[in-house]
Order: C-alpha cells, then sequence, then structure tokens
C-alpha cells in the first residue's frame, strides 16, 4: 500500500534515489544547498521552496550551491555531462531562460546531431513554471512551447506527485537533455507514491478520466482543472475523456488521436499563452490527422496573450478556469460550427 | 632537463613542428579551394596562429578537454582529431567527423577531449568550466581548456565562467587568442581595458600574457598554468597575442588591416618559420630532417582532399537521424 | 630660462609575463596605473613642472588619466602640469619604451620617470643618454627601482630637474653592466644571467637547473631577483666601486648552496661553484659557449659558439634622481615652507 506524499517530497525522494543508485549525479543550482558559505546552518533553505532539502546531508558535495551565473553553471553543467557527469542543473524559474538560452538550445540539444550521433548530452535542467503563485510576470510564465519547438530537447510537465517522481527518474537515466518543468502552485498536491524507485517512459500519456462525449487534452496545473470542470459537466450527462499529456515533447499524439476517433470532439486547455501554444500545435496535428472524425470545431482554452498580472484578481482570469473549461465544451457540444 | 637546449627533445620538436605544419598545410589548401567553389558554406581559418593550438595542445592527453571556437581546425588537429575525417567534414561528405552534419565550425571529436568548435562565441567558456567540473567530481586529473577571441572575451558566458571557475577552483584555462581584430572590428575598439590579464585579476585568478607567434613562449607558459591547474592551483587565463594570415571568413578582402600589414606578418611573423629558424641554428635539426616532414604532411592533405572528395555524401535517412540518443 | 619638461614613460605590457604563475607576482591593473601617475603629476606640478610629455600606449592608460586631468580643469583645480603624448608609433611591446626614451633624450627632457620593472628601466636607460631617470616600482623583479610612494618621487623629479635641490645632491651616478654580442651591445642595470636555455620564450628566468653564470652590477640583502643570490652571500651595495661575477654549480651536487628570494615568493634553491669581484672597465669572457643571455631577469640574447660575448661593469654610467636627498635637502631648507622669519621661529618654539 503506497503512502501519500507531495509533488515537493516526490521529486526530493527522485532525487536521492537515483543519486544513490548512480555515483555521477550531482545537483547544482541557485541555492539549492543554501547557506553555502553563509555562518548559519548548512542546507539552510534545500532550495527556494525547500524541495532539495535534506539531500546535502545525505549527497554532500555532489550538491552545489552555484554564483548568480546562469549561463556559465547551465553551460557548466552542459559541457561536464558530456564527460561523463548526469548533472541535475536548476534553473530556479524557467522565466531566467533568457540567461542561459543559447546554452540550452544551441549546445546541449544539438550536440548529438551536430557532431554526427557521437556525443551525449545527458542533463536535466529542472525549473518551476506557471502561475497562480502571484509571483508576477517574471516569475510565472508557462514556456513549455518554447522548448518543445526545439529539436534535441525533451520536455516534461507533470501534474501529481506519482507521475513526478517516475518522469524525474526516467528524466535523470534518459540521454538526452530534458527540460524538466515543475507548477510551482503544485508542490503541496498529494497522491499515492510508490517507496520503490520506478520510472515513467515518456510519450506516454495519462487517461486520467473517461467519457465518450468531448475529450479535454492539456498538463500541468490545467489537469486538475480539468477533471473539475469534466466532473460539473458529468452532472449534465456530458462524460469526458481528460487526457495529461505528461510529456510534450515527445508527445503522445496516438492517445490523443485514439480519444477523439472516440468522441469526435476536442478541447486543448493549455496554461501557456495562445500563440503558437501547446493547445494550437495539438489542435493542427488532430485537425490533419482526424479530420473526419471530428464532429465540430476544435476548441483551445489557453491564457491570453498577455504577460502574466500581479493582482490576485487579474492573475485569477489569467489561468484557463473551471468555468472557460466546461465553457468551451459546451460549446462544442452544442454543435456550433463557426466561432460565436 | 631535456638533451636539447629547448624544453622539448628533438622528437617532440619534430612533432611540433608537424603538427604546425599540418595546421598550414591545411588552412592553405582549404583557402584555394574555398576560391574555387568547392567547398560549402563558411570556413574560419587559422593560418598564422599555428604556435598557439600547438604549444597549448602539446601538454594536453586524451583526458583533457578544450572547447574550441569558430576558428577551430588548428585546435583540432593540434588535439588529434584526424585530418581525413576533418577534410570530409567540411565536404560534408558522410565519412566526415561528424558524419557531415557538423560542418567546419562544428567539428568535434569527443573521444579525443574535442568538445567542438563552436558557432556561438564564448559559449565553449561554460562548456570548459564543465569538462574541469567532471575531472574533478570523477577524481582524474584532465585539465579544461576554453579558447576564445580577443572579441568573444566580452561575451557575457566567457566572464561568467571566469568567476564561476575562480569560486569553484577548477581546473580550467582561458587562452584568450588575440589577433587584433574581432571579424573586421579591432582590439583597440572593442575592448576597454587591453589587457585580458587584468580582467583576470579581477576576477580572481593569475593571468599571463606571451607572445603568440612564439612557440616556445606559449609552451612554457602553458606548460606552467597547466600543471598548476592539474596541481589543483585552479584556473588561470593565457592571453596569447598573435596574427591571423587570412580574413575573419573565407571571401573577407580584409580591407580593414593596413596596407602590406598581411605581406609584412608573413614575412617577418610567421610562427613556423620563426621556430625552424630558432632550432636549426641551434644544431638541433637540419633542414632535410624538416623537409621530409613538409612532403609528407602535403602527401596527407592532398590524399585527405582526394578522399573527401571521392567520399559519399551522407544519404536522406541521415537527415533525421541523431537528433535524440532515443525518442 | 625654458620651463624644464619632465618625461613619463608608463609601459603596460610590464607585470603581464610568467611570474604571476610560477612565482606570487602581482598584477598591476591598468586604472592603477593611471592612479599612479596622476600621483606623479601632482608631485611635478606642486614643484613648478608645468609641462609633461608621455610615452603614449593602447592599453587605456592615457585614457584614465586624460578624464583624471578633465575633472580636476572642471573643477578649477590648476593641480596638474600639462600633459602631452608623444607622436609615435604604438608597437604594444618594450621597443615603445626606447622609442619614447630616444625621442625624449632628443627634446632635452629634464628627466625621465619610469613606471616599471627591472626590464622596463633598463630599456629607458639603453636609450636616455645622460637623462637623469626616476623609477617607480610597479613590474616584478623590483632590484633597480626603489619602492616609494609616487607622490614623493614627482616632487622630489620637479625639484631635482628645477634646480631647487643643487644638482650635486639631486642627482646620483648608477652602475651599469654592459655586454657585447660580436657588435650588437646591450646594458643590464642590476644583473647578467647566462642560461642554457636557447630561446627567448616565456623570457622570466626561475629554474635553477638552468643557470650557468651570473654578473651584478650590485645585489643589496634587501632586494628581490637574482640579484638576492649574491646579496646573501657576498653583498656589494650601489656606491660599491665594484661588482660580482658567480658561476653556478648544479644545486643537486653543489657543495655551497643558498636559498634566495629570485622571484616574489619563489625561494630558490641554488648551488655555486665561485664568486668573484668584477671590476670597473674589465671585459669578461663567458665560461660557456652556448645559451641565452638573460638582462636583469629576463632572457632576451640567443648565442652560440660562434658569438663573441663579454661583459663590462661602468661606473657613473647613467644618472638617478636621488629622491630621499631631495627630500632631506628640501626639509632641511624649507623649500615647501612659507613663511616669514618670525612666523617660523615662533612655531617652533624657538628650536627653527
Amino acid at each position: 500500500m503506497a503512502r501519500k506524499i507531495s509533488i515537493r517530497q516526490a521529486i526530493n525522494e527522485a532525487i536521492d534515489q537515483e543519486m544513490q543508485r548512480d555515483p555521477t549525479v550531482v545537483v547544482m543550482g541557485e541555492d539549492i544547498v543554501g547557506g553555502t558559505g553563509a555562518p548559519g546552518e548548512a542546507d539552510a533553505w534545500g532550495g527556494v521552496l525547500g524541495v532539495t532539502k535534506g539531500l546535502y546531508a545525505k549527497h554532500g558535495n555532489r550538491l552545489m550551491d552555484t554564483p548568480l551565473s546562469e549561463s556559465a553553471y547551465i553551460g557548466a553543467a552542459i559541457g561536464a555531462a558530456t564527460c561523463g557527469l548526469r548533472p541535475i542543473a536548476e534553473l530556479m524559474f524557467i522565466d531566467f531562460m533568457g540567461v542561459c538560452l543559447d546554452e540550452i538550445f544551441n549546445q546541449a540539444a544539438k550536440f548529438r546531431y551536430m557532431f554526427g550521433g557521437k556525443a551525449q548530452t545527458p542533463i536535466v535542467i529542472r525549473a518551476m513554471c506557471g502561475a497562480g503563485f502571484r509571483a508576477a510576470a517574471q516569475h510565472s510564465q508557462m514556456l513549455t512551447p518554447v522548448f518543445a519547438h526545439i529539436p534535441g530537447l525533451k520536455v516534461v510537465c507533470p501534474s501529481n506527485a506519482y507521475d513526478a517522481k517516475g518522469l524525474l527518474i526516467q528524466s535523470i537515466r534518459d540521454n538526452d537533455p530534458v527540460i524538466f518543468l515543475e507548477h510551482k502552485n503544485l508542490y503541496g498536491h498529494e497522491s499515492e507514491v510508490p517507496e520503490e524507485s520506478y520510472a515513467i517512459p515518456f510519450a506516454e500519456a495519462n487517461i486520467v478520466r473517461e467519457g465518450k462525449h468531448a475529450t479535454i487534452v492539456t498538463y500541468g496545473q490545467t489537469v486538475h482543472r480539468s477533471v473539475e470542470a469534466a466532473n460539473v459537466l458529468a452532472r449534465e450527462g456530458v462524460e469526458c475523456d481528460v487526457i495529461d499529456l505528461r510529456t510534450l515533447s515527445p508527445i503522445d499524439m496516438d492517445t490523443v488521436l485514439e480519444s477523439v476517433e472516440n468522441t469526435g470532439r476536442l478541447v486543448c486547455v493549455d496554461e501557456a499563452n495562445p500563440r503558437c501554444s501547446i493547445a494550437a500545435d495539438v489542435s493542427a496535428v488532430v485537425a490533419q490527422e482526424a479530420f473526419d472524425a471530428l464532429k465540430a470545431p476544435i476548441r483551445m482554452v489557453t491564457a491570453p496573450h498577455t504577460p502574466v498580472p500581479f493582482s490576485p484578481a487579474l492573475e485569477d482570469l489569467y489561468v484557463p478556469s473551471v468555468d472557460a473549461i466546461t465553457g468551451a465544451v459546451r460549446r462544442i457540444m452544442g454543435g456550433e460550427r463557426k466561432a460565436a | 632537463m631535456s638533451k636539447t637546449p629547448f624544453p622539448l627533445e628533438k622528437d617532440q620538436l619534430l612533432d611540433a613542428y608537424r603538427t604546425m605544419r599540418t595546421i598550414r598545410e591545411f588552412e592553405e589548401r582549404l583557402h584555394t579551394d574555398f576560391a574555387r567553389g568547392d567547398i560549402p558554406g563558411f570556413v574560419h581559418l587559422y593560418a598564422g596562429e599555428e604556435a598557439s593550438a600547438t604549444g597549448i595542445m602539446m601538454h594536453l592527453n586524451d583526458n583533457d578537454r578544450i572547447a574550441s571556437t569558430h576558428r577551430g581546425h588548428g585546435h583540432c588537429i593540434a588535439k588529434g582529431v584526424s585530418v581525413k575525417e576533418m577534410m570530409a567534414e567540411i565536404y560534408g561528405k558522410a565519412t566526415g567527423a561528424c558524419r557531415g552534419k557538423g560542418g567546419s565550425m562544428h567539428i568535434a571529436d569527443l573521444s579525443k577531449g574535442m568538445m567542438g568548435a563552436n558557432g556561438i562565441l564564448g559559449a565553449g567558456a561554460p562548456l570548459a568550466c564543465g569538462a574541469a567540473l567532471a575531472a574533478q567530481k570523477l577524481g582524474h586529473k584532465g585539465v579544461g581548456i576554453s579558447f576564445v577571441g580577443d572579441g568573444a572575451s566580452n561575451q557575457g558566458m566567457f566572464l561568467e565562467s571566469l568567476n564561476l571557475a575562480a569560486v569553484w577552483n577548477l581546473p580550467v584555462i582561458f587562452v584568450v587568442e588575440n589577433n587584433g581584430y574581432a571579424e573586421s572590428t579591432s582590439v583597440e575598439w572593442a575592448v576597454a581595458s587591453d589587457s585580458y590579464v587584468d580582467r583576470a585579476t579581477g576576477f580572481g585568478m593569475p593571468g599571463i600574457t606571451v607572445d603568440g607567434t612564439d612557440f616556445f613562449a606559449v609552451y612554457e607558459a602553458a606548460g606552467e598554468v597547466i600543471k598548476r591547474a592539474r596541481d589543483g592551483g585552479g584556473p588561470s587565463l593565457l592571453e596569447c597575442k598573435m596574427i591571423r594570415f587570412f580574413g575573419h571568413f573565407e571571401g573577407d578582402a580584409q580591407t580593414y588591416r593596413g596596407k602590406g600589414e598581411v605581406e609584412d606578418i608573413r614575412t617577418n611573423k610567421d610562427c613556423i618559420k620563426l621556430f625552424q629558424a630558432r632550432i636549426k641554428e641551434a644544431g638541433v635539426v637540419a633542414q632535410s630532417e624538416f623537409d621530409k616532414i613538409d612532403r609528407e604532411v602535403l602527401d596527407l592533405i592532398e590524399m585527405a582532399v582526394v578522399e573527401a572528395k571521392a567520399a559519399p555524401l551522407p544519404g536522406p535517412a541521415e537527415l533525421h537521424t541523431d537528433v535524440y540518443v532515443t525518442y | 630660462m625654458t620651463c624644464p619638461v619632465v618625461g613619463i614613460i608608463a609601459n603596460p605590457v610590464s607585470a603581464r609575463d610568467i611570474r604571476r604563475v610560477i612565482s606570487h607576482a602581482g598584477n598591476l591593473q591598468i586604472t592603477d596605473r593611471a592612479n599612479i601617475l596622476l600621483r606623479i603629476l601632482a608631485g611635478l606640478a606642486a614643484t613648478g613642472i608645468s609641462q609633461v610629455v608621455m610615452m603614449p600606449e593602447n592599453a587605456g592608460i592615457y585614457g584614465h588619466l586624460r578624464r583624471g586631468l578633465e575633472r580636476a580643469a572642471n573643477t578649477g583645480e590648476a593641480r596638474f602640469p600639462a600633459l602631452q603624448l608623444l607622436d609615435m608609433a604604438i608597437c604594444g611591446d618594450a621597443s615603445d619604451s626606447a622609442a619614447a626614451a630616444r625621442t625624449m633624450r632628443k627634446m632635452n627632457v629634464g628627466a625621465i620617470i619610469v613606471l616599471g620593472g627591472d626590464g622596463t628601466h633598463r630599456v629607458v636607460v639603453s636609450e636616455a643618454g645622460n637623462v637623469p631617470i626616476a623609477g617607480v616600482s610597479t613590474g616584478t623583479n623590483n632590484a633597480f627601482p626603489e619602492m616609494r610612494e609616487p607622490t614623493i618621487t614627482g616632487l622630489a623629479a620637479g625639484l631635482a630637474v628645477t634646480g631647487a635641490v643643487p644638482p650635486g645632491v639631486a642627482f646620483v651616478g648608477n652602475k651599469r653592466l654592459d655586454v657585447a654580442i660580436n657588435d650588437r651591445h646591450e646594458i643590464a642595470l642590476v644583473d647578467i644571467a647566462i642560461v642554457r636555455d636557447r630561446f627567448v620564450g616565456s623570457r622570466a628566468v626561475w629554474k635553477a637547473d638552468s643557470f650557468r653564470e651570473l654578473f651584478v652590477a650590485f645585489a643589496e640583502p634587501g632586494s628581490i631577483g637574482l640579484s638576492s643570490i649574491v646579496a646573501l652571500v657576498a653583498p656589494v651595495n650601489r656606491s660599491s666601486p665594484f661588482g660580482r661575477r658567480l658561476i653556478f654549480d648544479d644545486p643537486q651536487d653543489a657543495q655551497f648552496r643558498v636559498a634566495a628570494p629570485i622571484a616574489p615568493g619563489l625561494i630558490a634553491d641554488i648551488g655555486i661553484a665561485r664568486i668573484e669581484t668584477l671590476d670597473f672597465d674589465t671585459p669578461t669572457a663567458l665560461t660557456v659557449g652556448s645559451g641565452s643571455i638573460a638582462l636583469d631577469g629576463e632572457r632576451e640574447i640567443t648565442f652560440s659558439e660562434r658569438d663573441r660575448i663579454s661583459v663590462t661593469l661602468r661606473e657613473a654610467a647613467f644618472r638617478t634622481i636621488d629622491v630621499a636627498a631631495c627630500m632631506s635637502f628640501a626639509a632641511g631648507n624649507g623649500l615647501f615652507v612659507e613663511s616669514t622669519k618670525q612666523a617660523l621661529s615662533h612655531a617652533l618654539g624657538g628650536q627653527g
């Protein structure tokens, strides 16, 4: 019988178990230990939200606090990955990608291809993503589409503790660069997680809820809102498939297409901004591959084309809400063929 | 102490000559063939700078890693990457070091510790720090060497790497190959403080400036900083003041250089001629020994070109391979 | 009398070599060099020097200086002399120091103030002729120039050049080592070392097993560098009418060894075969047939059996400004004091 732990604990456990299993796994990032060089206690923070707390006591200087210097330490982690280490480098907020993006998309993503298959870069870049935390525009983005777009990168965004542990273990064992996104609003979210080590393969979406009237495809925080929306809709007699993509690159389009063949109706929910979003990507592929199965236009429910606002009143309007999701499903159930 | 009045034995001196001559002939051949239209894309030639790559790489083994610049052929050859595989790669052939998928600016051979020429200037600095970090964690005495030019030394990535290396005491050497020009912009315009040594000191590591056209100056200085790093002494910066014969890229008419400047340096500041004169005058090597090496090198380059031209191009399926290890 | 001009040579190439790594030599940043020059200029201005000429360079020293001078002009301070750069090509190496010194000598400057180590001072002296030198130490081996606050050097140089201090007090003659390599002539201010290496390379000499011979003009126990080898065994000061010649022995087998601070932070084990007195004007041939000649700690010239080499010590071969003597004279003669006799006497409580 598995116990219930939070995503925070699940991630901590995944890192701990892999560090025990493989001596080449190292962890680096800003404040991931915390207190380095300061007179107070060691392991003072264990990460800004405590995700890596306690690991330093077990694994010592395989965990390294870094200077405030993303392009240097992300670059160093990438270089070290080509030289026999398996680094887990934390980019505290995915919003900070700007200062180290070259390392990620021009170096790590392209080494294997540019060097004719003769390099491998087994790095995991863990970063916080997502809105709802009142962290404002530069600390709240969902940048999955940016990374999913780049050949050579893998992108993972779990919605629950069970998936978080299994996908992180898979990411660490994977020999390609993985961007592992942790929703900052979900760290406390609990579910049943086995104590032993296990890995969840990439490109395997999870069908969280089954139904034959409509398909809702999403990932991350909006998985839970989609389930809530599906529950509301069920009371109206509309049963929905809710598909948690889990990994955005590689992406499990087979599960999505199979579901759409069944339901004929698709709503894509995405916390990213609408232009070139994961929602747009999935919608276009489905429209191309399952056009004849569709009974209604595909609807996308995304954040607006704005930065993330600070004021709670506004931020609450930013993230796709349960109402927005139910509204979208109702519209396509209504057989609408044109935008309102 | 060596048997010659140099810090190298005779066979090592001949190896150094062979390496420099190989780089020179490789680059001169590319210059000619590029002008004929045989070679696709961009090439950036290292001719004139051979003493730097050779003087430094002679202290390294396959356990040591280097991260190079866009002007990487010299570093590749000095680090032991196959000349034939390099030529084939530049021609975009399937037999190339990167199966034709990298080209001149991305030649790499990780088995030889060559982490790649790089089209992004300054990107090698953090990567070399990573190699040094791996050496530290894995417990072998390898070092990382980051090559940058005078222009790239202004990139944030480079400056951040200086700090990171100093803070973590990494066994990494930052080599600034200062040839006075960043593309067409003179270093006098672009670099506020003449001295990379001052920057190094500012970040907490020692820096040295040497004449990059003097093989022995580079060899001596590189030997000391690499030994220091291997012994746990941490990072340092080595500035090699040198000159490049050709333009930033092939096709660059170099109109930004002074009249007669290139002719003057080919005559008076050719690092290979200076090296030869020094060891011949000391009676250690005879001209006939140089001539023999010259013939062997030219044969090798010729074979490399012939084989590269004859080699097959990568097939269409190659377009999709090696994006990932598994997907 | 036309206003005397003072020359300044501050070559940024000094203090940038391998001794930062093989020993613990310091590095003097461009901005610090500029600050030192501003201190010198303040001293010169205070003693009535209004015109200074300076060697140009591309390192940014002049840029920083100019900002300091403009700031002073904008705030109405007349604290600095007018500063002009020499019109010459810049090579970015030691030859710039030589070219600048040559030009300053032709211009008949009253003195040349040099910012650098032994090597820079040597190059300047080789071209300066009878123009007196004031040295400010900043390089690595600083056996020759004194360690002294540059403001004081500026003050003393101004006093000397304006004649406020009589020449017999202000200037002193210095020994010099001359080396002839066939028809080529070079000098050294402190020491000439003969080493086994047949290349100039990184220039600095520090590997004791390559040392063969050493000639010193003087060897003071308080100094760093190769001359310390002699200084700790048979010291010779700057005014003694002779120098020394030392023949090295292999430090492994030598019966006579000395531990000497041959570079900053580097104390080396040196083997000595013998030490002789070196008299003035007595050309001395070498005991070895080939190798390199290091002048004031830096390899400069390689030679072989076919070359004719001899070393000669010269007396009073060039002049330096005696900063301590100038300041003493100034104090003793109230050169910086402006006062009536009464006020002076009153202030000193009758001890005037």
